[in-house]
């Protein structure tokens, strides 16, 4: 059975950032920093947290490429701001964060998000903006899923490299934060390991 | 005569923006990456800053380095959620639930300023450290609580007793937040606190 890899950011955080292992089967969790000590070969999903050391994942782009072109598939959650691989580009915040730029609009189907009410993720306790504010600009032949705003900044999108292997870009807070939530959002926890672990490819 | 300042970034995205961007860069002397810090030279600088959300994995090894600066007379400033009783003296924390939604609920966060005539709220009031904390202190016999609780812990205090330096400790996590281009009052907070530290701090 395949499984996914998440690594774990800021031990001793308090409990905002509590484990996602309780929500998820055929998962691992590591601590951040023993990434470069830890054998991919066996994960078919490497899931990285918003709270990332984007400096300290930078370092390892070469190993991380080789395990993506041997057909993993990598979750990203956050704002890229430091150089890690090919495929990433600088957060581009938005200019405006009114309300209305703030809505989140499904651009293309996809089974992570299948079920999901974009309202439920414009708004969290009627409060919009948790969800996005901004993309990590998608490669040429990336796939938008969700955009944020009337121009529909991708702020999801989806990558199959060429040279094989897949990215799941998500430019906010991660997406685990909503595992066993009240609204359609709690579908994308189990839909997302679905979709990474293979069973909807 | 400003004091020198450096600030550790633990290569997170927010990071990148509080400490890079044009609106805070001129602040800092120096920029450390956080696992580097020990192989850094901090002679010259006065105030070391601890970015909220460095994980204390990465700080406990480093605790020495940073203790020496207080033995120098020097000011270190520990963040939130950096779980700073694990790396400086007399720090005494309690996780708290965080009540992210009491601005939605009709109720108050509970905070007051402990210490009005403190030269901090020259620079920022209580409303710019008001978004939500996630525990609380229990400052040491003689550490000075700037901002707390009303009858109950301190979100920010000042210990100069300790020490031959000066801790400014707090739960508060603006780095965070003004990082993820969220909530305005971690950005005022951060507008008033960098030019405190700058300007206005009295080095022990």
């Amino acid at each position: 059975m395949a499984r996914a890899l998440f690594l774990k950011p800021i031990k001793g955080a308090g409990g905002d950032l509590p484990s996602i292992m309780g929500f998820v089967r055929n998962a691992d969790e590591i601590d951040h920093y023993a990434l470069h000590d830890t054998d991919l070969t066996p994960y078919a999903a490497l899931m990285l947290p918003a709270h990332l050391d984007q400096r300290y994942f930078g370092t390892l782009t070469e190993r991380v490429s080789d395990w993506l072109d041997a057909g993993g598939t990598l979750v990203f959650n956050g704002h890229v701001a430091w150089p890690m691989l090919p495929e990433f580009q600088p957060f581009m915040a938005l200019e405006k964060r009114s309300l209305e730029n703030l809505q989140i609009h499904r651009i293309t189907d996809h089974p992570v998000f299948d079920g999901v009410d974009m309202k439920d993720l414009t708004y969290r306790r009627g409060v919009a903006g948790f969800y996005a504010r901004g993309c990590n600009p998608p490669p040429a032949g990336a796939v938008p899923l969700l955009g944020v705003g009337p121009a529909h900044v991708p702020c999801d999108w989806v990558y199959d490299r060429p040279q094989g292997g897949r990215i799941f870009m998500h430019a906010g807070n991660d997406l685990w934060m909503y595992a066993g939530d009240k609204t359609t959002a709690h579908r994308i926890v189990p839909q997302l390991m679905d979709w990474a672990l293979g069973a909807a490819a | 005569m400003t004091n020198r300042i450096a600030a550790l970034d633990a290569g997170t995205y927010y990071h990148h923006r509080s400490l890079y961007e044009d609106r805070y860069r001129g602040f800092f002397d120096r920029i450390v990456y956080a696992p580097e810090l020990t192989q850094s030279a901090l002679d010259d600088i006065d105030v070391l800053i601890v970015s909220c959300r460095t994980d204390p994995a990465v700080l406990v090894p480093q605790g020495e380095a940073i203790r020496s600066l207080l033995g120098q007379g020097k000011t270190v400033v520990a963040m939130g959620s950096t779980g700073a009783q694990q790396w400086l003296p007399a720090v005494q924390w309690t996780d708290l639930p965080t009540n992210f939604w009491w601005w939605k609920e009709g109720g108050t966060l509970g905070l007051e300023v402990q210490s009005p005539d403190h030269a901090l709220f020259g620079h920022i009031g209580l409303e710019d450290a008001t978004w939500h904390y996630h525990g609380q202190y229990a400052p040491p016999q003689g550490a000075q609580s700037l901002i707390g609780v009303t009858g109950e812990g301190s979100v920010f205090y000042e210990d100069r007793v300790t020490t031959p330096g000066c801790m400014l400790v707090t739960a508060l996590d603006p780095m965070y937040h003004h990082g993820s281009y969220f909530m305005p009052a971690t950005t005022r907070f951060l507008d008033g606190f960098l030019p405190y530290l700058k300007e206005t701090h009295r080095l022990a």
